[in-house]
């Protein structure tokens, strides 16, 4: 019952010789004992806080001791933490360990240094209820609570000091005046001088000119809303925005905002330039490749900007409505930002798009020059993007055109080549050629090579039976679903290469079958006018 | 036999009387007691058992905890007391085992509020430990308060009828006073005021908090002074100022900190002098009534009064937008052995008591040069130094004061710095000269240790408090005491003086402030409230105020003239080692173990108290600024004249 048991009065009884301690003794004093100690403790305690102290020490409970009139408990004075010891064999059992020590060794021990005496350091806490930041305060954000930042807050509220921050005076000197005005003039009056290009260096090298790129951004914001149907002016200021964000020096992160809606209006506006021998595309270029290597260079800053400027562009893009420039600058828009973001975005839009695009390409139907020759742009535009996004694809995986179906390659090469390379040579993107389709139909020979070594090997269950599921899985998620009908025929050739299949092959499968199909159907798409992306080396393949 | 004879005549008798309604009465009750009779019969191997407590102890909780969530919180009340009492009866009857199970299958409930006391209640097994403890004794001679409404004394009164649970009745009865009032039940957020307030000597309490007094400021203060100094020509003042050899003592001391000061004092005498005619216009305002000293009081000296009037002109005026600056003392290569710091008023010396029983002083101004010349100084002459202690004079950075024979638990500057009183285990009070460094008086009184001792505000008189439960006053003069004031119920821990000499506020650790009239000797104010024990007081200027800090980290503002707690102030989480008033009274400054220094805001809470203080809702003192230090828990805390705040802790 009480938390000292009998077993522990009887062990003190016997290890100050009483052998003979009834047990009822034992059990009578046992409570009391737990009380003595309680009261000794009670009084440690008291001593503790008068110490101004948070932690027992044995110092307390002598004194506790000494209050009570009993002798205290000595050995155990210094300073140091008591160490207990686990009992061996005994879970709760804990002794402190009191080592013997032999006098010769502790005489013979060098003198201990002498501590460092108690001294008085002043310092400010604070100074009219503000902490300073030296070091000898605790750091004051890391430790004020938000809570308490709320409360001084409130109360400045409630003492009505209203604590309004002025807008803050931003001096520019008149050397950066002067500088400034020159450069705008130069750049709206004479963008075609040497003087604007010395500028352009100027601006993308000089290192005193931070103070003006707010002026700057706003500049161009400005003048490219005011002069759109100014070529010449919105390349120049195309060409401003370039020198600013090669400048080392300055920050432009801040700026983007304002500067991007003008980029990105110079890529996709409906009309840029008033004249139609404007050449707007080339602007258009121009401006894909300013805003891809913005979101390159800050794309980790603005974790959101490049998510913005792809969907501003796809946007763009979709949109049947929109104008064919349109869909041309947002195609190099796409393409400047990498063949992922085409592989992900564009292909898989390519045959519904291009359906849409054939009939203006087409003389018979579309009337218009105009229009037509855009159309063959944009087309121009879409293969580029496509044939480097598969010129990418093949450069990662060799292993996809690979020398053992060289045979293979050869006998349907053969057919493919003989009109093939008449058709490359014609496949000028100005020329006025009947859609391509129709000779990917006539001879589906190049694009089929890949497609039956996928067939032959799903068909193949001896070779890689696990392989084989993942490529029925595989196989419709790829753009290339077609295909799988236009192989029917090819079925017995492509067995032959199926044994042959290496090893390498099997382990760059999936990834293969993926570049593969992007082949497949990037030549239904447009014919030959892939190969001119693939390697002279690999092309051999093919011939 | 005998009883229905007796009954029968007595009813005969009523009969012939003609008192009928008696008749019924009695009637009734013998239905009653048959009845309880009968159906005790049952339950009677419990009832007389120790089982009875338990039994009707739990039953009685699972009511209250199943009772209405709008009178719950007023039931609960009522589970302590019973609780406790349980208990010792138990223990009284001499069932320890049962009462040791009994206290252990309670305990969770009544450990938020009451932690302390169970903790010092669990020990007691045996009925001689009851008589022993103070606390266990207080509990069993006072009866406990509890405030409740109508209905939920109703809902009680017909559980305990309903169930016949005769212990738990006579329990509540024995040891339980209800003050009823009507109307709806309190908001159970004041639900620490009346659990708290129970169980102690409340009618006592009560009695003696009626009693006068006045804590009006003294008639003639130096603050007075002032305000005819201020009529006085701006000529005086300038003169003052350079005669004035505190003020020039002050100036080098302040300039080498960071040269803030300086800036500062200039703009506190803008601050000060807009400030003057606001304090005109508050005093004017303000209703106390100057008091006369009921001590004879120590005359000033003219060039005292003339340093304090300066100080008072260049005095800082604080409130909750103006803070006040903190200069720092740390103490370093204490090895925990510090127990206590002191800092004379104007900042410029510290005293470190310690427990290997000495008594250290700093002269901070002197601090500086210090360290240039013992820089200069070889290794070797510094460790020759180290042999003659104290004999050549500012060789160590401080003044050793050896004398006392136990650690060293208080120490207290006189208000103008050449004295220095010191207390210690040895249960003796020291007095120090500071300009001789040495031992002039060794006050001997007290039976065991002395925990704390203050000078009075005008100095020559200071109070003391010990371990043996009584606080006494003393005058430098005399090695007797005074006066003795004993009361309190456990260890006095801390005292502090009321602003006008004739009242002395004790802290002890029965959990109670005490006030007393230092002339009379007696006490004329309880403060009951505090759930641990009280580590530090401060008096506000104007006397009206007193605050109190506990082991918790609470702090407590009270109302001298009603007794009562104006608010509670929540924020620390540890010891309250220190708190002090800035000068005008404005600030609340508390230091604590938790390692932060805290001011509060004392105008907006006793000004809304004041309108508030019917409606018994605590508000809560604003809390302005928490100051944490790197880690160095504050031990003192002081304003100076001149509102500058001084802080001080070991690292």
């Amino acid at each position: 019952m009480s938390i000292v048991p009998k077993e522990t009065i009887e062990v003190i009884a016997q290890s100050i010789g009483i052998a003979n301690l009834s047990s009822d003794v034992a059990l009578a004093l046992a409570p009391d004992v737990e009380y003595r100690l309680r009261e000794i403790m009670q009084e440690a305690i008291k001593c503790m806080r008068h110490s101004k102290r948070t932690v027992l020490t044995a110092e307390d409970v002598n004194s506790a001791l000494s209050l009570r009139n009993v002798e205290p408990i000595y050995g155990f004075a210094s300073g140091d933490p008591l160490r207990f010891k686990r009992a061996v064999g005994h879970k709760d059992l804990f002794y402190i360990d009191d080592r013997d020590v032999d006098f010769k060794e502790v005489i013979d021990a060098p003198l201990p240094k002498a501590p460092l005496d108690t001294a008085v350091v002043a310092h400010w806490l604070a100074i009219e209820g503000v902490q300073p930041g030296i070091p000898e305060n605790a750091p004051t954000e890391a430790i004020v609570a938000p809570s308490e930042n709320k409360k001084s807050e409130n109360s400045k509220e409630d003492g009505l000091l209203v604590d309004l921050k002025l807008p803050v005076k931003h001096v520019l000197s008149r050397e950066l005046q002067l500088y400034f005005d020159k450069i705008t003039e130069l750049t709206v009056t004479r963008p075609e001088s040497i003087l604007f290009k010395e500028a352009l260096v100027s601006l993308a090298v000089d290192s005193g000119i931070h103070p003006l790129v707010p002026y700057f951004s706003y500049f161009i914001a400005d003048e490219v809303a005011r002069s759109l149907n100014d070529l010449p002016i919105l390349f120049a200021l195309m060409r401003v925005v370039r020198s600013l964000l090669q400048n080392p020096h300055i920050h432009i992160e801040p700026y983007l905002h304002q500067l991007m809606p003008s980029i990105i209006t110079c890529v996709v506006a409906k009309r840029l330039g008033s004249k139609i021998t404007d050449n707007h595309w080339e602007l258009r270029d121009f401006s894909a490749n300013l805003a891809a290597s913005v979101c390159k260079r800050y794309g980790h800053v603005y974790h959101n900007l490049q998510s913005r400027l792809t969907k501003t562009l796809i946007n763009a893009f979709l949109d049947p409505s929109k104008a064919l420039t349109q869909h041309y600058g947002a195609i190099q828009g796409l393409a400047a930002l990498g063949t992922s973001v085409v592989r992900l975005l564009v292909l898989p839009n390519l045959e519904p798009y291009l359906q849409l695009l054939e009939p203006e390409m087409q003389l018979e139907k579309q009337k218009n020059e105009m229009k037509r020759k855009e159309a063959w742009r944009v087309y121009g535009a879409l293969l580029r993007a496509a044939g480097k996004c598969l010129y990418d694809r093949l450069k990662l995986f060799p292993g996809l055109l690979s020398p053992p179906r060289h045979p293979v390659w050869r006998i349907n090469g053969r057919v493919a080549t003989s009109q093939s390379n008449k058709r490359m040579s014609s496949t000028n993107l100005s020329s006025q050629q009947p859609p391509f389709k129709k000779v990917a139909a006539d001879r589906p020979a190049g694009a089929m090579q890949p497609i039956a070594v996928a067939a032959n090997l799903q068909g193949a269950p001896d070779g890689f039976p696990t392989r084989s599921s993942g490529t029925g899985v595989g196989q419709p998620s790829t753009s290339g679903q077609v295909p799988m009908k236009m192989t029917g025929g090819r079925q017995e050739k492509g067995g032959s290469v199926a044994p042959k299949g290496s090893a390498v092959l099997a382990q760059a499968w999936k990834e293969d079958l993926d570049a593969r199909h992007l082949l497949a159907s990037l030549f239904r798409l447009f014919g030959e006018g892939v190969f001119s992306f693939i390697k002279p080396v690999e092309m051999s393949f093919f011939i | 036999m005998e009883e229905e004879e007796i009954q029968k005549a007595v009813v005969a008798y009523l009969r012939k009387k003609g008192f009928t309604n008696t008749e019924l009465a009695l009637h009734e009750e013998q239905n009653r007691v048959s009845f309880s009779s009968n159906s005790d019969h049952s339950v009677s191997r419990f009832e007389n058992g120790p089982v009875r407590y338990s039994d009707g102890y739990s039953k009685l909780r699972l009511w209250v905890y199943s009772s209405l969530d709008m009178y719950k919180h007023e039931l609960l009340r009522v589970l302590f007391p019973v609780y406790i009492h349980c208990f010792m009866d138990l223990v009284a009857g001499g069932h320890a085992h049962e009462a040791r199970n009994f206290f252990h299958t309670f305990r969770e409930d009544h450990e938020s509020m009451h932690l302390r006391d169970l903790q010092k209640l669990e020990g007691i097994l045996s009925p001689l430990h009851l008589e022993e403890i103070e606390l266990s004794r207080s509990f069993r001679k006072n009866k406990f308060k509890i405030k409740m409404c109508e209905y939920s004394y109703d809902l009680l009164l017909q559980y305990l009828q309903k169930t016949q649970s005769f212990t738990m009745r006579g329990v509540i009865n024995e040891h339980i006073d209800f003050e009823v009032s009507p109307g709806q039940p309190t908001s159970s957020s004041g639900d620490a005021d009346f659990v708290t307030i129970e169980g102690r000597n409340t009618n006592l309490a009560r009695q003696i908090n009626q009693k006068e007094i006045h804590w009006g400021l003294l008639e003639d203060s130096v603050e007075q002074h002032l305000k005819r100094a201020v009529s006085d020509s701006e000529k005086a003042e300038s003169a003052n100022k350079e005669v004035n050899p505190e003020d020039n003592k002050k100036r080098p001391l302040d300039g080498g900190k960071q040269g803030i000061p300086v800036k500062m004092v200039k703009k506190d005498k803008l601050v000060s002098m807009v400030g003057k005619n606001v304090r005109s216009e508050t005093s004017a305002v303000s209703v106390a009534p100057r008091v006369k000293p009921e001590l004879t009081l120590p005359a000033t000296l003219v060039e005292v009064e003339q340093a304090i009037l300066d100080d008072l002109r260049s005095r800082v005026q604080l409130n909750s937008l103006a803070l006040p600056s903190i200069s720092f003392y740390t103490f370093i290569n204490t090895c925990n052995r510090l127990n206590c710091s002191s800092i004379s008023q104007d900042g410029s010396l510290v005293a470190g008591g310690f427990s290997d029983s000495s008594l250290k002083v700093w002269d901070i101004s002197k601090i500086d040069q210090l360290v240039k010349t013992s820089s200069l100084q070889g290794e070797k002459e510094s460790a020759k130094n180290e042999n003659l202690p104290a004999t050549e004079e500012g060789r160590k950075p401080y003044t050793l004061f050896h004398g006392h024979s136990g650690p060293v638990y208080s120490a207290t500057f006189s208000p103008f710095g050449e004295f220095l009183l010191s207390s210690s285990s040895d249960s003796t009070i020291r007095l120090w000269s500071t300009k001789l460094n040495t031992n002039l008086v060794c006050y001997k009184g007290h039976n065991y240790p002395v925990w704390d001792v203050q000078f009075s505000p005008v100095g020559h008189y200071f109070a003391s408090s010990s371990h043996d439960r009584t606080a006494r006053i003393w005058s430098m003069e005399r090695i007797q005491p005074l006066r003795i004031m004993a009361g309190h119920l456990s260890d006095v821990d801390c005292v502090q003086w009321h602003a006008n000499c004739n009242y002395i506020a004790t802290g002890s650790s029965d959990k109670t402030v005490r006030l007393w009239d230092v002339q009379s000797g007696e006490c004329v104010r309880i403060f009951i409230g505090h759930r641990s024990m009280i580590l530090s007081l401060a008096m506000s200027p104007d006397g009206c105020y007193m605050a109190s800090g506990d082991e918790d980290g609470t702090i407590m503002m009270w109302d001298l003239s009603s007794g009562r707690c104006v608010s509670p102030l929540v924020g620390h989480s540890s010891c309250v080692w220190t708190l002090a008033f800035s000068c005008e009274g404005t600030l609340l400054a508390s230091g604590s173990a938790d390692c932060t220094v805290k001011l509060w805001d004392v105008t907006a809470s006793t000004r809304a108290s004041r309108v508030e203080s019917k409606s018994s809702s605590p508000n809560r003192l604003r809390l302005l600024k928490a100051l944490p230090t790197k880690s160095t828990p504050i031990y003192t805390l002081q304003f100076s004249r001149r509102n500058l705040l001084f802080a001080a802790g070991a690292l």
